[in-house]
């Protein structure tokens, strides 16, 4: 093997995001997920994949991006790393590329308006900036704001 | 997908009916072929009972009658051999093996939308065999004389007589007082012999087999020992007994909070009540229990059969494999000893033929050439932990890295045991396997890891390199079921463990009070403290004039859970919630209904711990 992983991009608040292959169960619709109350406002809830029960984490809410409403495009990436598995709830993501190691470059500190500790390294892809996601980073249980308030979610 | 598909039934449903009775159909036919082995195999006839019953439970979950009379009616000749402890005879077997055969069939067609076979033939041969009475021995007795050998009555025409109405077990001759000779013949007959004048009329008098009760079969070797088996304080039970059994307490929790109504309605004159009904619950939350470890079986129940299986493939691979069983005795509840069968005989299975180096290679290197295979429970607090150990080369994680990029799964370049775990249990890896003999059977290790995982347990692998493997089950005892009401506060759907609900109550909406705020609901004597569940998800409060309240008790006292329903009561799976990000107070794991939903199940002594209000609470702060 060279040093080449593959990832998955997926799209976030109109910036694309990427996951390392290895680390992705499966990806499916985004369907039913079952709210669970005194957890921390990311999470938007538990889903059953292959008979366990996973916290599906809205990234957009752990980014502090504006909640969305979902949409036939929404997926739920499932994720297993560092022993966990959880299911990350993203805006659409279809792609699968091959990145060679070098093509990664460390982020600038300067870079504009994006929370640096969860990402470990950009890369560009044609004309796009794609962001690789630390899996572990955005997992860390310690770094989920509390659950402050609950809104009614009439879904 | 397809268009034709039934409205009722999703096509995912009948692919998981046709995946079942696959799986059904192949237990039959492993176990028709030990019974042929063996037919006083009590083993083959209790997993073939299993087999036929799930096949008619699934047969009319999908609506297929055919399947369900004929599973039906296997099932009662099954019931029938089992209560009778005698072998199976070559007849019965091969009826069973038709029916199995038949079965199959008509899921084949069902599957091609095909017409269904015939099976009015099949099922009346199978009533006769259980309409049948059991066989039972009888003795005949012939004294041969001149006036009768005269007749053509000697000895042998009577043998041959005798050998058309049953199977003759012995023939015996005894020398009587004054020199006649007397011929005993134990015969196995269905029924009593007919016409005793016409055979006395012969010199042939019939009697039972003595020291049998009349119509109780024996088994074919009886005649040979007077071995009398010590007492046994043993009953078996069938697991489905026990289940009624804990409906019924069920049931009960629910007279008795009836019942606790209307006592707590006749105010200061019930309250002498009040303490009886107390010790009611108690004695209802004890007998829960007892029934609960009344499930427990030892392990060994299904380590008994793998010496066989090690056996088999020893003989194939070339390898010594001596089995070594640990821990036969540790109890776990029969519901997973049941669904740990396949799973340990994949395990053992993968380590013969994979983990364990044949007897030259081993040689070779320096090691015994008998390999050692341990398989050992061991009970740790509310888990039980079942390692399957192997001596062998270890798992090759070059090896493996090739075939998982063989197969486009996946594989970090130097993996841990973890990761190394997560490939060997991806679909699809194992493939190559299922097809070679003797892993096959269909059930790769990602099976393995599922069931595992269903059953709220872990799966954890530990290898080094030429010493050897080791794959550990860590298994819940029993907490993987309970007894839960289900219960509903708008569109969201919760599971509370049965154990503590004291009692279902309806409380008016204007009887609810809020004190230093907490809501309080005048009960009983006093008031009781209440938890809405519409609070709990955030959802806008129960706008109904009156809500049932479910009275949770614990060492903490008493909480009434407000809801909007009650939906009756189930017997669920608890899958636990691992992740940090999930386990909150007041949520003890989850469930689903059979629509793939995770419903939550509430933690009640958690909630009786004084209502939670995270949101009340954060808001203030």
């Amino acid at each position: 093997m060279t040093a080449k992983d593959t990832y998955i991009v997926f799209e976030l608040g109109g910036a694309a995001y990427a996951v390392r292959s290895a680390d992705v169960l499966h990806i499916d619709m985004l369907e039913h997920v079952t709210p669970v109350p005194h957890a921390a406002e990311a999470v938007e809830g538990v889903v059953f994949s292959r008979g366990q029960v996973i916290p599906a984490v809205d990234l957009r809410t752990r980014f502090g991006l504006p909640r969305q409403a979902p949409t036939p495009k929404s997926r739920l990436i499932f994720l297993h790393a560092a022993q966990r598995t959880v299911a990350l709830i993203v805006d659409s993501a279809r792609e699968f590329h091959a990145l060679p190691a070098e093509s990664i470059r460390p982020i600038e500190e300067t870079l504009h308006g994006i929370q640096g500790n969860y990402i470990q390294g950009v890369v560009t892809l044609g004309d796009r900036l794609v962001l690789i996601l630390d899996i572990a980073a955005v997992l860390d249980a310690d770094a989920f704001a509390p659950a402050l308030s609950q809104p009614a979610r009439t879904s | 997908m397809s268009e034709d598909q039934s409205p009722i039934l999703g096509q995912e449903l009948l692919d998981d009916f046709f995946a079942e009775c696959d799986e059904h159909f192949r237990t039959l036919r492993d176990r028709l072929a030990s019974l042929e082995r063996d037919p006083g195999a009590a083993e083959a006839l209790d997993a073939l009972y299993r087999g036929v019953h799930s096949l008619k439970g699934n047969a009319g979950i999908v609506g297929l009658r055919p399947l369900e009379e004929l599973a039906h009616a296997a099932e009662d000749v099954l019931r029938r051999l089992i209560r009778s402890h005698a072998p199976v005879e070559t007849d019965t077997a091969a009826r069973l093996g038709e029916a199995a055969h038949r079965m199959e069939r008509i899921v084949a067609a069902y599957r091609l939308k095909e017409a269904l076979p015939d099976i009015s033939d099949l099922l009346d041969r199978l009533s006769r065999e259980t309409a049948a009475p059991a066989a039972a021995l009888w003795q005949a007795r012939f004294a041969p004389n001149a006036e009768r050998d005269a007749r053509g009555i000697n000895v042998n025409s009577v043998r041959a007589r005798l050998a058309a109405l049953g199977e003759i077990v012995s023939a015996e001759p005894t020398i009587v007082a004054g020199g006649g000779i007397l011929f005993t013949f134990t015969v196995r007959l269905r029924g009593a012999p007919a016409d005793a004048a016409a055979w006395s009329a012969d010199g042939v008098e019939w009697t039972e087999a003595p020291g049998r009760p009349a119509g109780a079969s024996e088994p074919a070797s009886a005649s040979a020992g007077g071995a009398t088996a010590a007492p046994s304080h043993l009953v078996r039970v069938d697991l489905s007994r026990l289940d009624e059994l804990m409906r019924l307490v069920g049931e009960m929790v629910i007279q008795r909070s009836r019942l606790g109504d209307r006592i707590g309605r006749m105010g200061e004159a019930g309250r002498d009540l009040q303490e009886a009904m107390a010790g009611l619950g108690r004695l209802l939350r004890d007998m829960r229990g007892a029934i609960s470890r009344m499930r427990l079986v030892p392990i060994g129940e299904i380590f008994s059969r793998l010496p066989y299986v090690v056996r088999d493939l020893e003989r194939d691979g070339g390898k010594r494999v001596r089995l070594a069983l640990e821990g036969e005795h540790t109890e776990i509840d029969k519901y997973l000893v049941e669904r740990l069968r396949e799973p340990l005989l994949h395990l053992v299975r993968n380590a013969v033929s994979h983990g364990i180096e044949s007897a030259r290679e081993r040689r070779e290197v320096g090691k015994a050439e008998e390999a050692t295979l341990t398989l050992r429970a061991s009970s740790r607090g509310d888990f039980v932990l079942i390692e399957v150990i192997d001596d062998g080369r270890g798992v090759d994680a070059e090896a493996v890295g090739r075939r998982a990029a063989a197969a486009g799964i996946p594989c970090p370049p130097h993996p841990d045991a973890v990761q190394l775990l997560q490939v060997l249990c991806t679909p699809g890896f194992s493939t190559r396997e299922q097809a070679d003999r003797a892993s096959g059977r269909g059930v790769g290790l990602d099976v393995v890891a599922s069931v595992v995982r269903d059953l709220g347990g872990t799966l954890a692998l530990e290898t080094t390199p030429g010493r050897g493997t080791t794959f550990a089950l860590r298994l819940p005892l029993t907490l993987s079921i309970a007894e839960t009401f289900i219960v509903s506060a708008g569109r969201h759907v919760c599971a509370v463990p049965q154990g503590f609900v004291e009692e279902i109550v309806q409380v008016p909406a204007a009887s609810i009070r809020r004190v230093q705020g907490v809501s309080v609901a005048p009960y009983r004597t006093g008031l009781l403290p209440l938890v809405s569940l519409h609070e709990m998800f955030g959802a806008p409060a129960s706008t109904q004039t009156a809500s049932p309240v479910v009275v949770i008790g614990s060492d903490r006292g008493l909480t009434g859970l407000v809801v909007d329903r009650v939906h009756g009561h189930r017997e669920v799976v608890i899958r636990p919630l691992h992740d940090p990000l999930i386990r909150v107070p007041g949520i003890s794991g989850a469930t689903e209904l059979g629509d793939g939903k995770p419903i939550l199940i509430l933690d009640p002594p958690a909630l009786a711990s004084g209502p939670v209000r995270p949101r009340e609470a954060a808001l203030s702060a």
